[in-house]
């Protein structure tokens, strides 16, 4: 596994810091809104009806690109990949590398699973 | 004339344990504050992965219909959802301030042919670009334009 991880390590390191730099802009937003200003009442919870949100969600920049579907896909998908490496950086650090290799393959097992869920939720707006 | 010495002259009469310590890791190596604030950082991972799962859960009741995304909207009034979603605010910012003050550090000397800007220039850019997206979702999502 520690052989497969090395091998991907690009590929990792591309998703990690894309869920960092990319991540943590497009969170930022969504997190005070939707997570904070909406629940506790200072923005009115009719910004985001289901018609208000499904629209944003599916809406396309000039008929081209379908920068809602965009916009979720990366806000879903890069914080995991961020998630995942960092764990398994806070593993090593508290227990060693000696199970890293199962211990990355697991956390960026869950990355990947959860990415997979994310695309099907998103294209299946 | 002299001769080289035996190689093992100096050497103690009876084998022992050496002389120079093995390292070890001081069992406090987690309490300075630059490697707390490091493992902070890592820490923040658990949050991101959170979040993520939160959101997917959110979008699948966008899908469903208007009774799940009422129903989901509805639960994040939680005191609790709402104490997770401000440490999760805070863990982003936490993140943003620490990455984009790393982030021109970690430039290499050249890009191709061409010099990477000054590191003030990208830590400045980095900002911009920071604030401005946010700016924009919110002012989306708010339903303060479009």
């Amino acid at each position: 596994m520690r052989a497969l991880l090395l091998k991907l390590e690009p590929i990792i390191w591309f998703m990690f810091g894309q869920g960092i730099l990319i991540g943590t802009m497009l969170l930022t937003g969504w997190i005070l809104v939707v997570g904070l200003l909406i629940p506790m009442g200072f923005v009115d919870a009719s910004a985001l009806s289901y018609e208000r949100a499904h629209g944003l969600a599916t809406s396309w920049l000039f008929g081209i690109l379908p920068i809602g579907q965009l916009f979720l896909a990366a806000l879903l998908v890069l914080p995991l990949w961020k998630g995942a490496h960092h764990i398994r950086s806070l593993l090593i650090d508290f227990g060693g590398g000696e199970r890293d290799g199962v211990v990355g393959g697991l956390l960026y097992g869950v990355a990947l699973v959860g990415s997979v869920m994310a695309i099907l939720a998103v294209v299946g707006l | 004339m002299a001769g080289p010495a035996h190689p093992k002259a100096m050497a103690p009469p009876k084998p022992g344990r050496t002389r120079v310590a093995p390292p070890q890791m001081p069992s406090s190596w987690w309490s300075a504050r630059r490697i707390r604030t490091y493992l902070l950082f890592d820490a923040t991972g658990i949050i991101y992965l959170l979040i993520a799962f939160l959101g997917i859960r959110l979008i699948n009741a966008l899908g469903k219909g208007p009774e799940a995304w009422d129903a989901v909207m509805e639960s994040l009034r939680n005191p609790l959802y709402i104490a997770f979603h401000m440490l999760c605010l805070v863990s982003v910012v936490f993140v943003g301030v620490r990455f984009f003050r790393l982030f021109p550090k970690a430039q290499p000397p050249t890009i191709g042919p061409v010099k990477p800007p000054p590191a003030a220039v990208i830590h400045a850019m980095l900002y911009v670009a920071w604030i401005g997206t946010t700016a924009l979702v919110t002012a989306i999502l708010a339903g303060v334009i479009f």
